[in-house]
Parts: C-alpha cells; sequence; structure tokens
C-alpha cells in the first residue's frame, strides 16, 4: 500500500477510535447502582442490560435478584464494585469517600440526591443523559409527569381530606409513630394524591406523632404506608383496629384508615405515579 | 428528732408534692383543652377531643411516669445499698442492656405477638430482661458461697458491654427505618397510650416493692460491710439475693414500659440522701415519691418545650443528670 | 464464756488446714490476745468466735452452748465483732451507726425506740464520743472513727466483744488511746474481749491472757507475763526481743532487738 493510503486509513482508525471512545463514554457497558430507586429507573431506561452489580436492598425487578451485591449507604464494598470492572457507578450523594476512590480509579460516578418529587424525574432525564438514552429518559419521565397532573387535576376539583401519613409505628400499638411531615418525598405525593398533611406546617421530613398531637390534628383519613409487611387481610384488619382507642379523631370514627402494603410504596424511582394513584384511591 | 417523727414529715412533704405534680402534670401539654368540656360527662366520648387528650393522651403518660420514675429510683437506692457503691445505677447490672436488646430486636424483625393489651416490644423487652437477670445471677452464685458482690458487678458491667454490642449489631443489620425506631426506643418514650401496658406491668413493680419494704434496715448494716452485717443477725446472702432480684425485676419492668431512661435511678437517690440523710428507711420512701415527680416533670418538659415535636424523655433527664453531677463533683472538691 | 475445742478450719476441700486444731478459752471479764504474724489464722479463728464462719471440725461454744444451734440474732445478741477497718459508701451520722447496734434486738418492722437511743448514747459516752453524736463518720479522724464502731458493738453486746486489729490502721497515739480505751472497758465495765493482732504493743500493754498462734496452731497459751516471753516471741517472729515490765505503766513492753533467721 502506498503512504497516502496507508495515512487515510490510520486516520479512518484513528476516527473511528475516537469516535468509539466517546460513543463508549456516553453508553457505559458496565453499571453499578448502590441506590434501588435508580436501578428501577435504570431498568426502566432500557439500560437493565448493562446492570452487573446492585445493592443489598435492591428487589425490583425481578432480574436484579441474581445479581451481585455490593453493600449499600453505610457499607458500600468497594472492592467488590471494581471487581465488577464498571464504567459507571451510582452513589449517593452523602458517600464521598467512595466517590473519591471511583474517581481516583478513573471510573464514572453518577451522583444520588434524593430530595422531593420532582427531582424523580429530573433524575430519570440526568441519567438518559448519562447512560445515552436520552430519548427514553424524556418518554418514561412525562409519562410520569402526565399521570401525576392527571391524579392533581383529578383531587384539585375534589375535597382534600386532612390526612395522617404514617411511615413507621410498632405492630399492633400506638407506640414510636413515625409520620410525614411538611418536607420531603413522603409530604409531596401525598399532596399530589389529593390529601393536606395535618403536619404540612411542621417543616421536618419525620414526625414522631404523640397520641396527644394525632388527637389535636383531628385528621380525616389515616394513611399507614407499610412498605416492609406483607399483611393478610386479617392482620391488615388488626392494624386498622389498633387505631381505636383515639375515638375522637375523624378518620377513626368514619372508619378511614387505609393500611397500603407492598415494596415499593417508598422508593423514589419509575413507579412513584402508581403509587400516588394508590394513595388518590386510598384518600377518596 | 426520732425516726418515726422523721419519717412521718419526709413521707408527708414528699407525698403531697407527688400527689400535687401528678394531679398538675394531666393538665398541662402542648395542645390547651378546657378541662370543664373534658370532664363534662353529658358530651359523648366519641366527640369529646378535651376528654381523650386528658384520659387517653395524657393521664396513662403522667401514670407511667410516675410509676417509672417511682421504681427506678427505689431500685437505685437498693441496687448502691447492695453493691456499697453511691454510683451505682439500676442499668449496672446488666438488666436494662438485656430490656434494650429484646426490644431491638421485636422492632428490627418487626415482630407481631401481643397479649393481654401490651404488644410485642415491651414483652420481647421484659423476656430480655429476665434473660440477663438470670445471666448475671447464675455468674454472681457461681462462687461457692452465696452472691458475691465484685462478680455481681463484673458480671453486669460485662453483660452491659457484650450486649451493647449485640444492639449495634441488630442496629446495624435493620432496615433503615426500623433502625431509626430502635435508636427513638433507647432514649425513652412514655406515651404508652392506653392503661395495658401499666396494668400489665404493675404487678411486677408492686410485688418487687413488697420486698423493697423489707430491706432497709438490712441495707443499713450491709453498709459497714459483710461480715458486720453478718455478726449483727443479718442473713447476708439471703438480703443480697432478695435485693438484687426484687430490683432487677423493678428495673426490667420499669425499662420494658417506658424505655431505659436514664439518670433517675442515680440523681434522685443522691438528691434524696442530702435532703433526709443516709437512713434507708427514710430514704428508700422519699425516693419512691421523688422519683415518681421528678420523672413526671422531666416528662412535662419534654412533651411542651418544642411543641408540637417533643424531646425525648431520656434526654431532658440527661440534660439535667450530667450538671448534677458535675455540680456534685465540684461541691465534693 | 467462749470455749473453742479442737477447732479446724479450711476454706475449701482441696486447700490446706487455717486454722488447725485449735482449743482455747475466753473466760468472762478476761481481755484475751490472740497474738501471731500474719497468716497465722488469726483472722480466721476470729470469724470461727464470732459464728462467721463454721468450723470444719471441732466446736465452739458461747456460755456452753454450741454456736452452729443458736441462731444468728441470739448470738448476735451476746457476741459483738469490731472490725478492722470501715469504709462507709454513704454518709451516716455516729449516733446512726451506733444504733445499727441495736438490730439484733429489734422485731422485723420495729423502730428504736427511747431505750435504745439512751443506750447509744451511753455507748458513745463510754468510748468519749458523746460529743460527736451528728458528726457524719466519714468527717471524724481515725480514732474517733474506731471509737464510734467500739461504741457501736457496745451498744449491740455489752458482754462479749471481738476485735479483729483494732490498732492496725492507726497512727500511733490513737494506738495508744485505744489501747487504754479496752482496757478501761474490760477492767470498769467487765467487758470480756478477745482481741486479734499482730502488734506486740498491744498484746502486752492490755491483754491479761495470751493465746499465741503460728501456722494455724497454737504456740502458747496462758497468761500474758508467763507467756511472753522472748523465746516465744522469737519462735513466734524469728525476732531477738527484750521483754521486761515498763517502770513508768507497771505493764509489759517488748522491744525488739535484732533479726533471726530460723
Amino acid at each position: 500500500m502506498n503512504t497516502k493510503a496507508s495515512l487515510g486509513v490510520a486516520g479512518l482508525l484513528v476516527i473511528v477510535s475516537f469516535v468509539s471512545f466517546v460513543w463508549a463514554l456516553q453508553t457505559p457497558r458496565r453499571i453499578v447502582s448502590l441506590v434501588p430507586a435508580v436501578t428501577e429507573m435504570l431498568f426502566a431506561l432500557g439500560a437493565g442490560p448493562q446492570v452487573v452489580g446492585v445493592s443489598s436492598y435492591d428487589q425490583d425487578p425481578a432480574e436484579v435478584r441474581q445479581l451481585p451485591r455490593v453493600g449499600a449507604l453505610l457499607d458500600p464494598d468497594v472492592e467488590r464494585i471494581l471487581s465488577l470492572q464498571p464504567d459507571l457507578v451510582v452513589t449517593y450523594g452523602s458517600q464521598t469517600d467512595l466517590k473519591a476512590q471511583l474517581t481516583r480509579a478513573s471510573i464514572a460516578v453518577f451522583d444520588y440526591r434524593h430530595a422531593g418529587l420532582a427531582d424523580v424525574t429530573s433524575t430519570i432525564r440526568q441519567l438518559g443523559a448519562v447512560t445515552g438514552r436520552a430519548d427514553r429518559a424524556e418518554t418514561v419521565a412525562s409519562d410520569i409527569e402526565q399521570q401525576l397532573a392527571r391524579i392533581r387535576a383529578r383531587a384539585s376539583s375534589g375535597a382534600r381530606p386532612r390526612t395522617l401519613l404514617v411511615f413507621g409505628r410498632e405492630r399492633r400499638a400506638l407506640r414510636n409513630i413515625y409520620a410525614s411531615g411538611g418536607r420531603g418525598f413522603l409530604h409531596d405525593m401525598l399532596e399530589a394524591a389529593g390529601g393536606t398533611n395535618v403536619f404540612a406546617d411542621i417543616d421536618r421530613e419525620s414526625v414522631q406523632a404523640t397520641t396527644e398531637l394525632i388527637l389535636a390534628r383531628a385528621p380525616e383519613v389515616i394513611l399507614e404506608v407499610r412498605s416492609a409487611d406483607v399483611l393478610t387481610a386479617e392482620e391488615a384488619a388488626r392494624e386498622s383496629a389498633s387505631w381505636a382507642p383515639l375515638a375522637s379523631v375523624p378518620a377513626v370514627r368514619e372508619r378511614r384508615i387505609v393500611v397500603l402494603t407492598g415494596r415499593g410504596l417508598t422508593v423514589p424511582g419509575p413507579r412513584v405515579a402508581d403509587v400516588v394513584q394508590r394513595m388518590a384511591d386510598a384518600l377518596r | 428528732m426520732s425516726l418515726r417523727r422523721r419519717l412521718v414529715t419526709v413521707v408527708g412533704s414528699f407525698g403531697i408534692l407527688t400527689l400535687a405534680v401528678v394531679l398538675w402534670a394531666p393538665t398541662v401539654g402542648s395542645t390547651p383543652i378546657s378541662l370543664a368540656r373534658a370532664f363534662d360527662a353529658a358530651l359523648p366520648w366519641a366527640d369529646n377531643v378535651d376528654a381523650q387528650i386528658f384520659f387517653v393522651a395524657r393521664l396513662p403518660r403522667v401514670l407511667a411516669g410516675a410509676l417509672i420514675g417511682a421504681t427506678l429510683a427505689a431500685a437505685g437506692v437498693v441496687l448502691q445499698a447492695l453493691l456499697r457503691n453511691p454510683l451505682a445505677t439500676p442499668f449496672t447490672l446488666g438488666v436494662s442492656a438485656g430490656a434494650a436488646l429484646g426490644a431491638m430486636l421485636a422492632i428490627a424483625w418487626r415482630l407481631d405477638v401481643g397479649a393481654l393489651g401490651v404488644s410485642s416490644v415491651p414483652i420481647a423487652s421484659f423476656l430480655g430482661s429476665l434473660a440477663a437477670i438470670l445471666i448475671v445471677y447464675w455468674l454472681a452464685s457461681s462462687q461457692r458461697r452465696g452472691l458475691s458482690t465484685n462478680v455481681l458487678l463484673l458480671a453486669g458491667v460485662t453483660l452491659n458491654s457484650f450486649f451493647s454490642a449485640l444492639i449495634l449489631f441488630v442496629q446495624y443489620l435493620a432496615d433503615f427505618a426500623e433502625s431509626f425506631r430502635t435508636v427513638r426506643w433507647l432514649m425513652g418514650d412514655l406515651d404508652v397510650g392506653s392503661y395495658g401496658p401499666l396494668l400489665a406491668a404493675t404487678p411486677f413493680i408492686i410485688t418487687a416493692f413488697a420486698v423493697f419494704a423489707t430491706l432497709p434496715r438490712a441495707l443499713n448494716l450491709l453498709t459497714m460491710g459483710d461480715d458486720v452485717a453478718a455478726s449483727r443477725g443479718v442473713d447476708v446472702v439471703r438480703a443480697q439475693q432478695w435485693a438484687f432480684v426484687s430490683a432487677s425485676l423493678a428495673t426490667g419492668a420499669a425499662v420494658s414500659l417506658g424505655g431505659p431512661v436514664g439518670f433517675i435511678g442515680i440523681v434522685v437517690p443522691h438528691l434524696v440522701r442530702l435532703m433526709v440523710g443516709a437512713d434507708h428507711r427514710v430514704v428508700l420512701p422519699a425516693a419512691t415519691l421523688f422519683g415518681a415527680a421528678f420523672l413526671v416533670l422531666c416528662d412535662l418538659l419534654a412533651r411542651t418545650v418544642m411543641a408540637p415535636v417533643e424531646v425525648p424523655v431520656g434526654i431532658i433527664t440527661a440534660l439535667i443528670g450530667g450538671p448534677f453531677f458535675l455540680w456534685l463533683l465540684v461541691r465534693q472538691s | 464464756m467462749l470455749r473453742a475445742d479442737d477447732v479446724s478450719f479450711r476454706y475449701h476441700a482441696d486447700t490446706p488446714l487455717v486454722v488447725d486444731g485449735v482449743t482455747l478459752e475466753v473466760a468472762r471479764g478476761d481481755l484475751v490476745g490472740i497474738l501471731g504474724p500474719n497468716g497465722s489464722g488469726k483472722t480466721t479463728l476470729l470469724r470461727l468466735l464470732s459464728g462467721t464462719r463454721a468450723p470444719t471440725s471441732g466446736t465452739v461454744r458461747l456460755v456452753a452452748e454450741p454456736l452452729h444451734g443458736l441462731s444468728r440474732r441470739d448470738i448476735a445478741r451476746r457476741l459483738a465483732v469490731v472490725p478492722q477497718e470501715v469504709e462507709l459508701a454513704f454518709e451516716y451520722t455516729a449516733l446512726e451507726i451506733v444504733l445499727m447496734g441495736r438490730h439484733p434486738h429489734l422485731g422485723l418492722f420495729q423502730v428504736e425506740g427511747p431505750g435504745d437511743y439512751a443506750i447509744a448514747r451511753e455507748a458513745l459516752a463510754a468510748t468519749g464520743t458523746a460529743h460527736l453524736e451528728s458528726r457524719e463518720f466519714h468527717t471524724l479522724s481515725g480514732g474517733e472513727k474506731q471509737r464510734v464502731v467500739i461504741a457501736a458493738a457496745l451498744a449491740q453486746a455489752p458482754d462479749v466483744l471481738l476485735l479483729d486489729e483494732p490498732t492496725a490502721s492507726l497512727d500511733l497515739g490513737y494506738q495508744l488511746d485505744i489501747a487504754a480505751l479496752l482496757s478501761t472497758l474490760n477492767r470498769d465495765r467487765g467487758v470480756t474481749m478477745a482481741i486479734s493482732t499482730h502488734d506486740l504493743h498491744l498484746a502486752a500493754s492490755i491483754c491479761r491472757t495470751l493465746v499465741l498462734m503460728r501456722g494455724g496452731r497454737v504456740l502458747a497459751h496462758g497468761p500474758a507475763d508467763t507467756v511472753l516471753t522472748p523465746a516465744h516471741v522469737r519462735a513466734l517472729y524469728d525476732v531477738e526481743a527484750d521483754v521486761h515490765v515498763h517502770p513508768d505503766t507497771g505493764h509489759l513492753t517488748v522491744v525488739p532487738v535484732r533479726r533471726v533467721r530460723a
């Protein structure tokens, strides 16, 4: 081959390599996710096959159960992560040590910060950009936003009951009750579903609700979110009956106590609109 | 002043104080209520918010505070005398660590058993405290002569460390939501919300107090040493066994009811001794009454100072107890 | 009054005898000294005499009745023990300490009456500590503390007192005070006493009868002036000593001269 042809081929090779390289940067092949919500988002975006490692707490979708576990917020297993040879790792915003180690190993990091309901769709979009699936991300995010808009519209036309959103308490007892305060993801979901948070004035994400406080705030609906429990109908009935001592609370008097169970209730991922729908149904 | 006169004066004045506190506390809280409405029998129960706040939210809470405060203070007095150490607390011998471990497991594993109006956490907690009592007692009795207070102390301290490690492990393994609730339990919570748990704890506490009533003279005599007490006719081993079991049982019941509320068991006995002297026949009843009033007042503070949010009562007792001890140290030097 | 007949004692089945075949008698009104070096078994012997421990073999009798047949209370009403040192965890007053001695005389829920208070105050007076009645125990000097503890024993059982190393932790001046007090109580009030001690001076100055102990056995037993000889001191302590009657005080003094290898 003569010099010109050789140069041409070399140049073509360089260009192709460069383009491949840039494309490879944009479309990570091996993703490790420490954040269950983001794992769900990745699968929703069609990037499921690229996920090679998940956190200890990941359960959905079903495919992740076969995947290796790399720890979670408090105990990320750096060695395990590195051994999976990822080119993108999704970490929590507070995992500064882990992020530093990954950056030193020249591994791209997606920094997840969790706040309100609106951040779910913005995170989906960011994820789309990073994984080279921007179009798909836009579709998923818009669907969610439209669904939420529909729910909100229907909710604004009806009554907005004063609601106590409980996410933790002792079984069979009114002890150690934790409810959503006026800030954060659960509060946003409740408001979108058409409820008025009785603790909307308290600027905290969680409030330990004492019996006096609940009696004073007199919610019209008590919504219990139990993502980790699986309750039979009998057990659910019994848990609702636990509220009986607070007889003057409208929710107790009118028997508007709903216990929602199922994994994914408190995951700020692609299923949020469905969760909000369930809440909206419960509030009617 | 003779003992009888002193006893009448002390019990009388502390009794009045405690009664006043217990009667006043339910009328005060983060929500303004009308007492007239609360006691109006004509209003249907289900509509009477003021009555519910008074009788469902506040009264059981005040009674729990009085019961737990009295119990922890009295148990503190007994254990300090048993161990001949004014720094001993009802939690020194590992009972509350056992109770805490039981509670942690029930919370973290979301146990679901209930009986007689009591839910799984207090039941598991009480069983944990019984386990701790049995272990410590067995270790301390393995010496050939009765109950050795040195081994008792060592066993208790060791059990505390070991159970604390287990507790941390359980918290670490627990789900994030449950993990926070376990931490919250350790800070103490008097919001019992019903009379069931109180009634369940009462038989154990009453039994323990019945035993306490027979101990004060023996406790005085034990102060000068086992040999001297024996030479004065005290059955030292029996007295130690009764003191240990009753104080530990009472502590287990109290902690199962409201969590491990700290500092009551050491601040109250000290304060009371400063006021009435060292004779246990006066200190024990005085500490019982004063402990009740003290905890009810601390809880009142806990539920009003940052309304509508509450400060865990264990934090209030710690904030008061810590500076108190600094003051004691300064005063002694 | 108090008699030990061939008593022996070992702490556990596999340990050697700490007290080996001891026979002694504490006669009424006597002041007996049980003298010996550390480890000679004196403290254990005192425990056997007070009934705190039961002998492995042999019998201890109080006024001809075996101790093991008497209840703890019965023994406590007639026999009191003065410990070597008292470290109180709580701040009792001197009067409260002495009143504790009345315990074996009170019923289960009975409270001390005026009679008990009178006895307690009288005991304080007998030990020269009446003025300290309202003082907290830990504020007293070493000598005052020991005297209050002796008063407590007197309030408990004025007949027989057993004292374990009563001067061991005291300064010299207080040692002499206590020695004088014990001698006075014995002479003027007829309090029978048995003192276990390694203090030669205490033994020599106030004890009327001496029991010399070494290695758990009785070396010699009898009136102090016949028993306390240089030969016996040498056998007990491996020390050559002079034993004289002091011209001023009239009682024996022992002056160590030199160490002798056994």
